[in-house]
């Protein structure tokens, strides 16, 4: 919403919130697109799981860098934004219980990972426009 | 690939985990001490700041923790219920801020964080993937930290009552940052990370066998888990940080020649395991509430619900 006080020309981002774009690394972000199966359900259950900071879900936000399920044992590589988020252990806890729920899965492992390094470049652009919805200029 | 599918020889393991412990105890302690800013820093704004840097520590010490526990050891190993003269992070990151000294803060951010970028590139190529997987992330979010030490640094020598402020805090605090660049003392491998039937791990469960720290940190380099040495990284320091110090009219204790001799490093520098009186102070307190509370395990605050 424009503001009524202020001219939008006058807006001074914070210097340090700086959102660049990440480097475009292949494959991501994963999606799932193309997933059959027990793992398109997988991808499903985690396009359920929203980020607790904000109203979208995480494979949208990019955290999800691969899926794969073998014999009942269905694996999450994630990442997260940021290494000191404090929601990491409720975020892997709301990933595990969504991908246990699955049908055809038997056991979950989840892989943090931190490289390729999460970055803005990583949001799909389902992701954007929810971040949009939600006031985040993106 | 995970840490745990590399087969170590002990020697190999006792290197990573020494260099493991220097990383993540000097963001964690310096974490520890930069809280206490988070209600006195001069401004609304600084008091984010700071918190925000702490904030940015302490997910780092996650990072190098979180290698330490896929070798065996689990978060109460190796913080809560650590023998605090285990802990091997430089004194740097311990001492008390004087009260009110807001030049400390800076001039101790400023040591650490040109630091710390120049061991993250020692690291970026690291023979171990899973140290090299986490730079790049850990990078990013340290871009501002130096930037934010300079800046203040610069504010605060903008004036006699300001230098005077920065040159105490650059006295006080340089020797203890030289510690960074000291090889750290091993740590025994504990009884809880020797496999059930002893393989590997064995043969440094008894400290009077450990190497000393300067072979450590042979086998560091050498296994290519850091591709420079502390010596050459302490010449990187010492180039960057004094000509900037002496931009700002600041002292250093270096003499002319530029030779750092182990005169000047404190006999008490935390990575030969020595550490300050103010160490055992800072332990007490952040382990304070995990025993107030009879806990034996690191992530459940609260039992869970039946």
């Amino acid at each position: 919403m424009p503001s009524e006080t202020q001219p939008e020309t006058d807006a001074t981002p914070c210097a340090y919130t700086e959102y660049r774009e990440g480097p475009v690394v292949d494959d991501l972000p994963a999606t799932g697109a193309g997933a059959t199966g027990t793992e398109a359900e997988v991808w499903d259950a985690l396009y359920a799981v929203e980020d607790p900071e904000m109203p979208v879900s995480i494979v949208d936000l990019g955290l999800i860098y691969d899926v794969g399920v073998d014999d009942g044992l269905a694996r999450v590589d994630m990442t997260l934004t940021y290494s000191g988020c404090p929601a990491r252990d409720m975020l892997q806890t709301d990933v595990r219980e969504a991908v246990a729920a699955v049908d055809g899965v038997d056991d979950v492992d989840i892989n943090l990972v931190w490289s390729p390094e999460w970055s803005v470049g990583l949001v799909t652009e389902a992701g954007k426009a929810d971040l949009r919805e939600f006031g985040l200029s993106i | 690939m995970a840490a745990t599918e590399i087969e170590l020889t002990p020697d190999q393991r006792l290197a990573l985990e020494t260099e493991l412990r220097a990383l993540a105890d000097d963001e964690f302690v310096l974490a520890e001490r930069y809280v206490e800013w988070q209600v006195h820093a001069p401004t609304l704004e600084s008091d984010l700041a700071l918190a925000n840097i702490a904030q940015d520590e302490l997910g780092h010490a996650r990072l190098w923790y979180d290698l330490l526990e896929e070798l065996g050891y689990d978060e109460t190993d190796l913080l809560w219920e650590r023998a605090p003269e285990t802990f091997r992070h430089a004194t740097l990151a311990e001492l008390p801020f004087p009260e009110g000294e807001w030049a400390d803060a800076i001039v101790r951010s400023y040591l650490f964080d040109v630091a710390e970028e120049l061991r993250l590139e020692a690291l970026a190529e690291s023979a171990y993937p899973a140290i090299a997987d986490r730079v790049g992330k850990i990078q990013r979010e340290e871009d501002y930290h130096v930037e934010h030490a300079e800046n203040w640094l610069e504010r605060l020598a903008d004036g006699d009552d300001g230098s005077d402020h920065l040159q105490d805090a650059v006295d006080r605090l340089f020797p203890h940052a030289l510690a960074i660049f000291v090889p750290a003392e091993p740590v025994p491998f504990g009884a809880e990370t020797v496999s059930a039937d002893g393989s590997g791990a064995e043969p440094y469960t008894d400290g009077d066998a450990l190497p000393d720290a300067a072979t450590v940190e042979e086998t560091i380099v050498e296994e290519g888990y850091r591709t420079e040495t502390l010596a050459t990284l302490g010449e990187r320091w010492l180039d960057r940080v004094v000509p900037t110090l002496e931009s700002y009219g600041l002292r250093t204790p270096v003499p002319a020649d530029g030779d750092i001799t182990d005169e000047l490093v404190p006999a008490a520098c935390g990575r030969n395991g020595r550490h300050t009186d103010d160490w055992d102070a800072l332990y007490d307190d952040f382990t304070h509430t995990y025993r107030e509370l009879g806990r034996d395990e690191a992530t459940l605050i609260m039992d869970r619900p039946e």
